[in-house]
């Protein structure tokens, strides 16, 4: 295992995956010579070259819609979307082409696309800091993942190069930060697989992204006051790791789903409903952020949006 | 006097920074304008240039170790021989440096 920046694990996933396919390429904002908006694609301009790695204007739609074509044209293009707030301009190629192209031809064509994108509350104000993500889930024919650890980023960004359909793979601002080990030979993470991030009895917190960093924190705060807490991250928003979430909530009974978007239709409303399905007198509880923008202001940002102490304050409620 | 050199804590958000490469040894002469060492963020590479003279005598990180912002990474001391204190001893006096990122 090497320890490798966030950055580091995407730019090492997206070289592997375009040295392994010629198909692959990438297209998006600033992301040839300047080398992306996080420097996550550092060096593969240099490396694979201009017919590979291409600037786009600042115009998602086209982006998306481009992307698309060329993927039911043969090629496997990445698009970046540098906040996951503007690919609302590309949903229309996203979710009316790409991800209904296999159900409207029969099978007979299909979109092997990703759209990256990065979500996330750090100073960036209303229009550039949104958790979206339940949208996307709503969308037939769309995979959504979502990884919080830059092992999990590698893996799954190279399985979303892989996929047979459109992948919309969002990161987190907050994670770019953190470094994280990531394996020295080449492996992948399996699409729809959850991975459980500590043990505990006494009940479930399911998280994604950055959130799955901050219920890790509020386990720990938990465990000082003699409450175990048992953490799943998600990881795959879509498909969903149904087994391995009803197999933990099956040994907590609770379960406490934190979403750093709206709680209406969320994550949480999702999960809540399908594992009371399968987990019998599970009791449930969610956090997400207030009904509110994300602010500009850093003080009504931090208010807004789920932390350690309210995560473990939401976990008291529901153990009662 | 025995100085220290620390990782700055004004790096923006950076959470780990990695030490790219120490530019001298241990019990070399650092001189004024000299670069100290190279390390990175998640955003850039950031050189280190001492604004005044010392003998480096203790480099606490490695080359490609993983650092915080606030970790105490080198000592360095006016006369080559000047005893220093034990390892976890916390000093007073900061080395003046400059930095340059890229």
């Amino acid at each position: 295992m090497s320890r490798l920046f966030f950055r580091e694990a995407l730019a090492r996933a997206m070289a592997e995956e375009m040295a392994r396919d010629p198909r692959v390429i990438l297209m998006g904002q600033d992301i040839a010579e300047h080398g992306g908006s996080y420097a996550e694609t550092r060096g593969l301009f240099e490396r694979f070259g201009p017919s590979r790695v291409r600037n786009t204007p600042v115009a998602e739609a086209v982006t998306v819609g481009l992307a698309a074509g060329a993927a039911a044209a043969g090629l496997r293009p990445l698009a970046f979307i540098t906040y996951l707030d503007f690919l609302m301009l590309g949903l229309d190629p996203l979710v009316n082409y790409a991800a209904k192209l296999r159900f409207k031809s029969a099978g007979q064509l299909t979109a092997p696309m990703v759209v990256k994108a990065t979500a996330g509350a750090k100073g960036q104000g209303p229009t550039h800091a949104q958790s979206i993500e339940p949208w996307l889930m709503n969308v037939p024919g769309l995979t959504v993942l979502a990884p919080s650890t830059a092992g999990d980023a590698y893996g799954l960004l190279k399985s979303a190069l892989r996929a047979s359909g459109p992948v919309v793979y969002i990161d987190h601002k907050r994670l770019f930060p953190l470094g994280g080990t990531v394996p020295d030979d080449e492996q992948t993470i399996p699409i729809g697989s959850a991975a459980l991030r500590r043990d505990g009895r006494h009940l479930t917190i399911v998280a994604h992204s950055y959130m799955s960093v901050v219920a890790l924190e509020a386990a720990a705060l938990l465990a000082a006051s003699g409450i175990e807490a048992e953490v799943v991250d998600l990881r795959s928003l879509w498909p969903i790791d149904w087994q391995t979430l009803a197999d933990s909530c099956r040994r907590t009974g609770h379960a406490l789903f934190v979403e750093e978007g709206q709680e209406v239709c969320g994550v949480g409303a999702e999960l809540a409903f399908g594992l009371r399905e399968r987990v019998d007198g599970l009791r449930v509880a969610r956090l997400g952020a207030r009904r509110a923008p994300v602010s500009a202001s850093p003080v009504l940002e931090a208010y807004t949006i789920p932390d350690a102490p309210r995560v473990a304050e939401a976990a008291r409620r529901l153990l009662g | 006097m025995i100085r220290k050199f620390v990782i700055p804590k004004e790096l923006g958000d950076s959470i780990e920074v990695r030490l790219l490469q120490w530019c001298k040894a241990e019990g070399e002469m650092v001189n004024a304008d000299e670069a100290l060492l190279e390390f990175e963020t998640d955003k850039a590479i950031v050189l280190v240039t001492a604004s005044q003279a010392g003998v480096l005598r203790r480099r606490f990180f490695n080359d490609g170790d993983w650092m915080k912002p606030g970790d105490v990474a080198a000592w360095l001391s006016d006369q080559a021989d000047e005893a220093l204190p034990a390892a976890d001893a916390v000093l007073d006096d900061t080395l003046l440096v400059t930095f340059d990122a890229t």
